[in-house]
């Protein structure tokens, strides 16, 4: 409990330092801040809007940790100013539409990847030296050292546009009206498949390696050998013992790697058209709406901190050593 | 040493690595193309000619292969160099020094950690505008430390409790002393095993930041190679070699560094091994002369 | 002796590597009676835990098992096991406590289910059988059968290494494997547990195959003891012989390198 608490504490404190760093950085550019924030806005936006949205990030007459504590206060009450490009949407919609496909894309991807990279490792590392072992070992390394933007291009190259088998982008038909239906539910799946499979390539080689190396950093574990010694079968010792243990420090390098994951999505979502938070973000940086740019950083900051905590708390439950804490 | 030239893994990724910096080096004399330059027709799929066809606006894609090589190399070992730097540095005086040092710099380390990567530089290039290879070097460094600085850290604090720093310290060295040439020398393993991981991230992280067009678009560089094909529609179009090529450039150099990069984990931990270190073994059991 | 418990013969084990081979057990040759304590001494690296992996065939490449070894308990080879065979003989048969015990235990299983599983391998139990079973055999080394839904880290290294001798006898094995089992505890707790394991083999009639460094532990315990330098056993005896007229010049450097604490009662 402690523990979790703790964790809590410090990502409240990392959430902070997303939002110092957002304060911060057209500050520390040169030229005048208020400028650089708002150019895109041109001579569209009405005087008002831009006084309010001047005051949202802390552009207010004053030392500088009074403009300082304005923005902060904005953040905590949910106020992420306006949109410029689609003004005048709050940047909370724009983002949490975005949100969802992202966490979709991004969550379904990763759960998957983890689950089947964590089997392969198991067996891969069971079944050392053999060939199972040497093919699935020099696959992961193929895969995970391919960066994302080139499997996805690579993948909707081949099935995309030469094969032709699925959509060359888009989270779903656009002709349809998003709603509950087969229609429409289908339409997201179909066109899910390759950003999924192109998310779970990248993604599962890494996992597959890590809980191949801890498996077999654990093999020589005295528990190991007692197992054996109790002729319990070779299975019950490879998921019971040895693997039930490699997933903690499987578990805990998966926290590490959402950073990594959210990259990765990110890309991909570019390359397919995706309307998740990676694709807004790089049209937001495009257009140059700050307003949405400084916002998509607190989201994915918000994001990975939330993942992390789900890991710790996964982690909590799975460490019997961790409970009584 | 030695035993990273005898792994296969090694071999083939030292190979890969050490063919693509010849062929950037030897970039005039491969191609007589400037890559800048118009040369050709727009999106002219391969030919003898242009041996990988040309971009939208009609520069030579080989050329702009082996030149953008260069860049794409110079980035990634520059930024690598700055992000090992600061990473082994600070992950040496924390896990050193202890105390308040160290919980200021791991506090700061896990900060940086935990804010994620790609989205922090996307907004720190937005601000900046277009950010010559130059400045996306500085920007990578300054921000992807934190890994090699946690994973020394943790190296540094194994390798204080042995005899030769505790005799080091009874005998006075003053303490920038010690930990330039007791520690380091000692973590030099780790520090490798995060230099060639931290080349690997900073290739892919450019070129993606280049791809997102966040970079300069008149460098030559493979991001940008994939920007401008992105941008030009070489996919829907159909001109395949203009999108390909630095797809392919990418992902072999980023498996030549993978190999090298797990082989040198193999080394230090002899347990990872694949492959036939057991040829004798299994010999022996085979022809009767034994069994476990 | 008559029809030995445990009988080795020209034990041979190579540890193989790429360009040249380790000699770690170099022709060994012993027998251990039913119901009798036999100890094997010798410094680190002699090859006796070698011998104990060997005894359960636990061993994993690049161990070697050269062809003429023989392995024969209560008169069945070991080495010619079949698989099938050799997970029903491993723990009935013979069962091994490890050194540090600290580690022995599974530490995110609960305690009953580390008795379950191999209640339920060898003997079909159900759990409530299993749990039965689980409580008669902690009371043995004085547990209190109502911890047995703890974790193995919620117990001290005294008494996870008596839960792991408990498990060892759950199947009410013939022979008893123990490898350095009180090295890493303190000499009162080692005390206790020795004491105890001479009780509970009086009890059941176990034979105990004893591994240490500590010849003069040994000899207090075991009845007979056999002495490894270099993969070789130089010496082989009645323990009360190896103490007063030992016959290699190694087993005396041994004795001489020992400050005598041990002053005690024989047990």
């Amino acid at each position: 409990m402690a523990f979790l608490l703790r964790r809590l504490a410090f990502y409240l404190a990392a959430f902070i330092a997303a939002a110092t760093i957002n304060f911060f950085l057209p500050r520390l550019m040169p030229g005048d801040p208020v400028r650089i924030m708002f150019s895109s806005a041109g001579t569209e936006l009405p005087p008002e809007s831009l006084q309010a949205l001047k005051l949202t990030f802390g552009f207010v007459d004053g030392p500088l940790w009074q403009q300082y504590l304005t923005y902060l206060g904005s953040i905590f009450t949910g106020d992420l100013g306006r949109s410029i490009k689609y003004f005048p949407l709050p940047v909370t919609s724009v983002l949490g539409h975005a949100l969802v496909w992202t966490v979709g894309l991004m969550g379904t991807a990763t759960i998957i990847s983890f689950a089947l990279g964590t089997f392969l490792g198991i067996v891969a590392a069971w079944r050392r030296g053999s060939k199972f072992d040497v093919i699935v070992s020099i696959g992961a390394i193929f895969a995970t050292s391919v960066p994302a933007v080139v499997t996805s291009l690579i993948v909707l190259f081949f099935f995309g546009f030469t094969l032709g088998w699925f959509p060359n982008g888009y989270a779903a038909d656009p002709s349809l009206d998003p709603a509950f239906s087969f229609q429409y539910v289908g339409s997201v799946a179909y066109h899910g498949i390759l950003p999924m499979i192109t998310l779970c390539t990248v993604l599962a080689g890494g996992f597959t390696v890590t809980m191949r190396n801890n498996m077999i950093n654990l093999l020589g574990e005295d528990y190991i050998v007692m197992a054996r010694a109790k002729g319990l079968s070779d299975r019950h010792v490879m998921l019971w013992y040895a693997a039930r243990n490699a997933l903690l420090p499987t578990v805990s390098s998966l926290a590490i790697a959402i950073g990594t994951i959210l990259g990765g999505s990110l890309v991909t979502e570019v390359v397919y058209n995706y309307p998740g938070l990676g694709n807004i973000l790089y049209q937001a940086i495009l257009a140059r709406d700050y307003p949405v740019i400084q916002g998509q950083l607190l989201i994915m900051t918000a994001t990975m901190l939330i993942a992390n905590f789900i890991v710790d708390v996964s982690y909590v439950l799975l460490d019997p050593r961790l409970k009584g804490a | 040493m030695k035993s990273l030239l005898r792994n296969r893994k090694a071999l083939i990724g030292l190979a890969i690595i050490a063919f693509i910096v010849i062929v950037a080096i030897a970039a005039p004399l491969l191609t007589h193309y400037d890559p800048t330059a118009r040369t050709g027709r727009p999106h002219q799929p391969p030919s003898a000619e242009h041996i990988l066809g040309t971009t939208r606006i009609g520069q030579d894609v080989f050329a702009r292969m082996i030149y953008g090589a260069r860049t794409s190399l110079a980035v990634g070992f520059g930024a690598c160099l700055l992000i090992t730097a600061v990473g082994t540095a600070l992950g040496i005086i924390s896990g050193y020094r202890g105390g308040k040092t160290d919980e200021v710099i791991s506090f700061f380390t896990n900060m940086v950690l935990v804010v994620p990567n790609l989205p922090l530089l996307l907004v720190l290039a937005a601000f900046i505008g277009q950010a010559s290879p130059l400045v996306i070097a500085l920007i990578l460094g300054g921000t992807s430390w934190a890994w090699g600085a946690r994973v020394t850290r943790a190296e540094t604090l194994s390798v204080k409790q042995k005899d030769y720093v505790k005799s080091a310290e009874m005998m006075g060295e003053p303490q920038w002393r010690i930990m330039t040439f007791e520690i380091f020398p000692n973590v030099i393993s780790i520090v490798g095993i995060n230099f060639i991981g931290s080349v690997i991230f900073a290739i892919i992280t450019e070129a993606t930041l280049e791809f997102l067009g966040l970079g300069d678009p008149r460098v030559v560089s493979w991001g940008t190679m994939l920007y401008n094909a992105q941008k030009a529609s070489a996919l829907s179009v159909g001109a395949w070699w203009d999108i390909l090529t630095p797809c392919f450039a990418l992902a072999f150099l980023g498996i030549g560094m993978s190999l090298l990069n797990f082989a040198v984990d193999e080394i230090a931990n002899p347990r990872l091994r694949t492959g036939n270190h057991l040829k004798r073994w299994s010999l022996l059991i085979r022809s009767g002369e034994g069994r476990l | 002796m008559n029809q030995p418990l445990l009988s080795v013969k020209n034990l041979t084990i190579d540890y193989i590597g790429e360009e040249n081979d380790f000699r770690a057990v170099d022709n060994v040759s012993f027998d251990v009676a039913p119901g009798e304590v036999f100890g094997l001494a010798g410094e680190s690296g002699c090859g006796k835990s070698t011998i104990a992996f060997a005894i359960s065939r636990l061993h994993k490449p690049p161990a070697l098992i050269r062809k003429d070894s023989q392995i024969l308990l209560a008169g069945r080879d070991v080495l010619d096991l079949d698989s099938k065979a050799l997970a029903a003989f491993r723990w009935r048969e013979v069962a091994m406590v490890f050194q540090s015990a600290m580690n022995s235990l599974n530490p995110v299983l609960r305690i009953e289910d580390q008795f379950y599983d191999v209640l339920r391998t060898h003997k079909g139990m159900t759990k409530a059988e299993a749990r039965e079973r689980t409580a008669e055999m902690l009371r043995l080394v004085d547990i209190a059968p109502d911890r047995m839904r703890n974790y193995p880290h919620q117990f001290s290294g005294g008494m996870r290494q008596r839960i792991v001798i408990a498990i060892c006898l759950a199947l009410d094995p013939k022979l008893v494997v123990m490898d350095e089992p009180t090295t890493a505890l303190d000499v009162v707790v080692q005390r206790e547990i020795l004491q105890r394991i001479n009780e509970l083999r009086k009890q059941f009639g176990f034979s105990v195959l004893f591994i240490t460094h500590d010849l003069g532990l040994m000899v207090q315990f075991c009845d007979r003891i056999g002495i490894m330098l270099q993969g070789k056993l130089v010496e082989q005896n009645e323990a009360e012989a190896i103490y007063k007229t030992p016959q290699h010049e190694y087993t005396r450097k041994l004795w001489a390198s020992f400050p005598s604490l041990h002053g005690g009662v024989l047990l």
